[in-house]
């Protein structure tokens, strides 16, 4: 009878040994915040820090962007929040609504107030942008699904290479 | 060196000098077999009360000499059988005794002669003790010895550095809490104090025996939390010769965001090894080479290793033994895992395969070696003497941003004399002699010297037998003043049934270890995670006071053992790395007064025949304490919960057996907030099956067979699953 019992319980100790180690151990961690619907990834910046500098943040546009007035009316989120800039890299993060975004941008603010104008790029330089992996010297497409996030769209921003909004958009005012 | 060089050759002139005086007594000779007629190697043969002791070679033969005629008490005890005590009439020069035990999966196993530094004869010892037999290792078809230690209740490995009953913790390699013996050769580092488990194949172990408690009134220095002795294969008589090959693949990250290699790592080696021997002398020598792509990136391995011993009986109960060993390590060094932004992080908070990109080409050289030469002479069943000379070298050089180098010698002589006055007394005294020696761009340029005297008793009181002893130690840094340490130790047995030797008994004992800083602790100049590690030359010697008691029981219900044991260790001036504002240096400081205590239990059973089940539960409570405040809590990277499962089965030439290991998530671990704190408990599960036949023998080992993915250390990633095959031939 006793070595019954044993026996039961010897193979309930090894199941329960299997099953509590089918469970827990270290698990992927995404930069995402859970439960975000947008876009999220991290920023890796190359080159010293300007001065004037007063943010960087990150836009989305779901076409790309023809002239300054698209670049300001068009952006997502209008008014976006800056990411830490001093460190070499930084992990970012911003909701969106679901669609597909065809350039995602990173923008370095110089020392000033913006007005959500036309004339704000005077105050903006572009940093640098998601690229497409097939072909980096196209901007890169990301799809935010419905109820979820797009993760990995990582970046370089270039500080000691900052480029004018007219080198991608017309503007006929500033 | 030249030191060591001319012990070494005294010793030999002393072994010759005995073999031309010759010696008395009958000899006694014949085997130890099983129930079935095979042959049992390693099996320990004494004459009970006296210093005559051997073990069998592998075709199950002993030979003793210096017998007295008349009727002699012999004791035969081997690792899974039933010990034998019989009266032996011996009337002529030569005697001849076959042996058989009856196969007993839950008789313990004998205490070992080296650990212990006396024969104990069946009798257990008053602080625990645990073996990793010849049998375990082949079974577990491990490539070093931790791997094989790791499963011994009680024990944990943190990242290469042992843990007996939580005694170390995790100092990176800078010390250890526990001593390594080969052969009972002290092996510690002799500028870290650490231990190279890669030191020696695992191919060239017999057996490994484990101390746990403090064992610094026989041992010394680094002996505060427990001694491993490894034991290394004998020369048996006839030619031998032996072929291991081994292969496996490491498992692919459990998550596709992890991929950081397009194929599988893959690791491969082989040793051989080849021996002659006859009744007077043997020689072998044994070298192998081992590649390994590692598991994680930037974790490629490569190692070479040869080894050699020789046996000389030089007269009748005179023994000398010359062995040594030389391994070379290239290894990467994957620093720590790679954190957000730190390498193409795909998204992710970290990435426990990749490394930082700024620690690419991080790798180590190593190369470390030793030679050792023992004799003992029994000149009489009541009297013997041993010495032994030692040479430990270890050369590493640490390539990173920065190269860093250290070379550290230790050359060790001890001499003890082994008296049993009667048949219920011995009585053991020696003189131990260690000096280490440094030269190193971090450490810089120092040497340490320790000697040492010891006496140790045991006495049979009644039932009870009673152990006593105490060593003193003094140490000198740089030629400078002495420190004195003093390391004494008492410790009881008591049966507790009328079943001799394989009924219960209780034990306790309490004895006082300590640990001597090392060159490295003291002298360190370096930097670590970004600040500054200065040196501390005055760092004073941990030690602290351990006590146990503890019972094993006679088989119960004939199919089940229990031994329990209750530890409590206080500790003081533990040498911790305390982060100094503020200059915001780190500095090796003697800052923690700290308590462990615990209850581990194991239990062994063979409920059906031919399986045995192992369970091993430790529970480790610890507390620290910093000097000058009234801070408390636990001690760093000391899990709370450790267990051990186990069960082996076997069927013809046929066995399949799994290991469950689990430690809960350790509730502290040191410079919390300069490093990344994630951490989560170890559940791992090993599965193994062996065919054997004849001179050929495979085994298959699924390590971490759930792939579990968990880190011991901050940043650093533990072994995946592995599927390993091993192919001996042995002749």
């Amino acid at each position: 009878m006793l070595r019954a019992v044993f026996r039961v319980g010897a193979v309930v100790v090894l199941i329960a040994g299997w099953v509590t180690a089918c469970d827990g151990g270290l698990a992927p961690e995404p930069i995402c915040a859970r439960g975000l619907i947008g876009l999220c990834g991290t920023i890796h910046f190359r080159g010293s820090i300007p001065d004037s500098t007063d943010a960087v943040f990150v836009a989305a546009y779901l076409t790309f962007p023809q002239t300054c007035n698209d670049l300001i009316n068009n952006r997502r989120p209008v008014i976006p929040g800056s990411v830490p800039y001093t460190d070499s890299a930084a992990a970012y993060s911003m909701a969106l609504d679901p669609g597909t975004y065809h350039w995602v941008v990173a923008v370095w603010k110089k020392v000033g107030m913006l007005h959500v104008s036309p004339a704000d790029t005077a105050l903006l330089r572009v940093a640098g942008y998601y690229r497409n992996p097939a072909d980096t010297s196209q901007p890169g497409v990301v799809t935010v699904p419905k109820g979820a996030a797009a993760g990995d769209v990582n970046f370089v921003a270039h500080l000691d290479s900052l480029r004018p909004a007219t080198d991608f958009v017309t503007c006929t005012a500033q | 060196m030249h030191g060591t060089i001319a012990l070494l050759l005294a010793l030999a002139l002393s072994a010759a000098a005995l073999a031309a005086q010759g010696s008395g007594g009958a000899r006694l000779h014949g085997t130890v077999r099983d129930d079935q007629g095979a042959p049992i190697g390693h099996a320990q043969v004494g004459v009970r009360g006296t210093t005559l002791f051997t073990r069998t070679d592998a075709s199950g033969r002993y030979r003793l000499a210096q017998v007295s005629t008349g009727t002699v008490h012999v004791r035969v005890d081997a690792v899974g059988y039933a010990g034998v005590d019989t009266v032996v009439a011996i009337s002529a020069d030569s005697a001849s005794v076959d042996f058989q035990l009856r196969f007993s999966p839950l008789t313990l196993a004998p205490v070992s002669t080296v650990i212990e530094k006396l024969p104990h004869f069946g009798e257990r010892p008053a602080t625990s003790v645990a073996q990793v037999s010849e049998r375990d290792l082949d079974r577990r078809a491990v490539n070093t010895v931790d791997e094989a230690v790791d499963h011994v209740p009680g024990i944990q490995f943190v990242n290469g550095q042992i843990n007996i009953r939580g005694s170390t913790g995790y100092i990176q390699g800078l010390n250890s809490r526990v001593l390594l013996t080969v052969d009972g050769v002290p092996m510690n580092q002799g500028d870290r104090g650490g231990i190279d488990w890669d030191l020696l194949a695992v191919d060239e172990i017999e057996s490994v025996d484990i101390l746990k408690g403090a064992g610094s009134s026989l041992y010394g220095s680094a002996a505060l939390g427990g001694v491993v002795n490894v034991t290394t294969r004998d020369v048996p008589n006839g030619w031998h010769s032996r072929l291991r090959f081994t292969g496996g693949v490491y498992a692919d990250p459990p998550y596709a965001i992890w991929q950081f290699r397009g194929s599988p790592g893959l690791q491969g080696g082989a040793d051989l090894s080849a021996s002659y021997g006859n009744d007077v002398a043997g020689g072998r020598i044994a070298l192998g080479d081992r590649h390994s792509d590692g598991y994680r990136q930037q974790d490629n391995d490569d190692h070479f290793h040869m080894a050699g011993k020789t046996r000389w009986e030089a007269s009748p109960g005179v023994r000398v033994d010359i062995s040594g060993a030389w391994a070379v390590n290239r290894y990467d060094v994957p620093l720590s895992w790679c954190k957000r932004g730190k390498c193409d992080d795909r998204g992710q908070v970290f990435q426990p395969f990749k490394i930082d990109t700024t620690e690419r080409g991080a790798r180590t050289d190593s190369r470390k070696g030793y030679i050792a030469a023992q004799i003992r002479s029994t000149l009489s069943p009541q009297f013997a003497w041993q010495a032994r000379g030692s040479w430990l070298r270890t050369h590493f050089t640490d390539i990173r941003s920065t190269t860093e180098y250290g070379v550290g010698d230790r050359f060790g002589t001890e001499a003890r004399i082994e008296a049993h006055p009667d048949s219920n007394r011995s009585v053991l005294v020696g003189g131990e002699v260690t000096f280490s020696r440094v030269a190193s761009d971090i450490f810089g340029s120092h040497t340490q010297a320790e000697l040492a005297a010891y006496g140790q008793s045991e006495q049979q009181m009644g039932n009870a037998r009673v152990s006593g002893g105490a060593r003193l130690d003094f140490l000198a840094v740089d030629g400078g003043s002495l420190t004195a340490v003093a390391s004494p130790r008492i410790g009881v047995t008591i049966p507790t049934d009328g079943r001799g030797h394989d009924g219960g008994v209780w034990r306790a004992s309490i004895g006082r270890g300590f640990r001597a800083p090392t060159i490295a602790e003291r002298f360190v100049h370096t930097f670590a995670l970004g600040f500054e590690v200065i040196p501390n030359p005055n760092l004073r010697p941990e030690t602290a006071w351990s006590f146990e008691i503890g019972h094993t029981t006679g088989p119960l219900l004939r199919f089940l053992r229990l031994d329990a044991a209750f530890f409590w260790t206080e500790a003081h001036d533990l040498i911790e790395p305390a982060l100094l504002t503020p200059s915001d240096t780190i500095q090796l400081q003697n800052v923690v007064r700290a308590r462990l205590a615990g209850v581990d239990a194991t239990i062994i059973g063979a409920p059906i025949p031919r399986l045995i089940t192992t369970l091993g539960y430790t529970y480790l409570s610890t507390r620290r304490r910093l000097a000058g405040d009234s801070t408390t809590g636990p001690l760093a990277f000391r899990p709370r919960h450790l267990l051990t499962l186990g069960a082996d089965y076997a069927v013809g030439d046929l066995d399949v057996g799994a290991d469950f290991r689990f430690a809960s998530r350790p509730e502290r671990i040191e410079l919390e907030g300069f490093v990344d704190p994630r951490r989560v408990p170890v559940k791992v599960l090993d599965l193994r099956a062996g065919w054997s036949r004849g001179p050929v023998e495979f085994r298959l080992l699924v390590a971490n067979a759930l792939n579990y993915i968990y880190n011991l250390v901050p940043e650093t990633l533990a072994p995946v699953r592995t599927v390993t095959l091993t192919a001996v031939w042995a002749h």
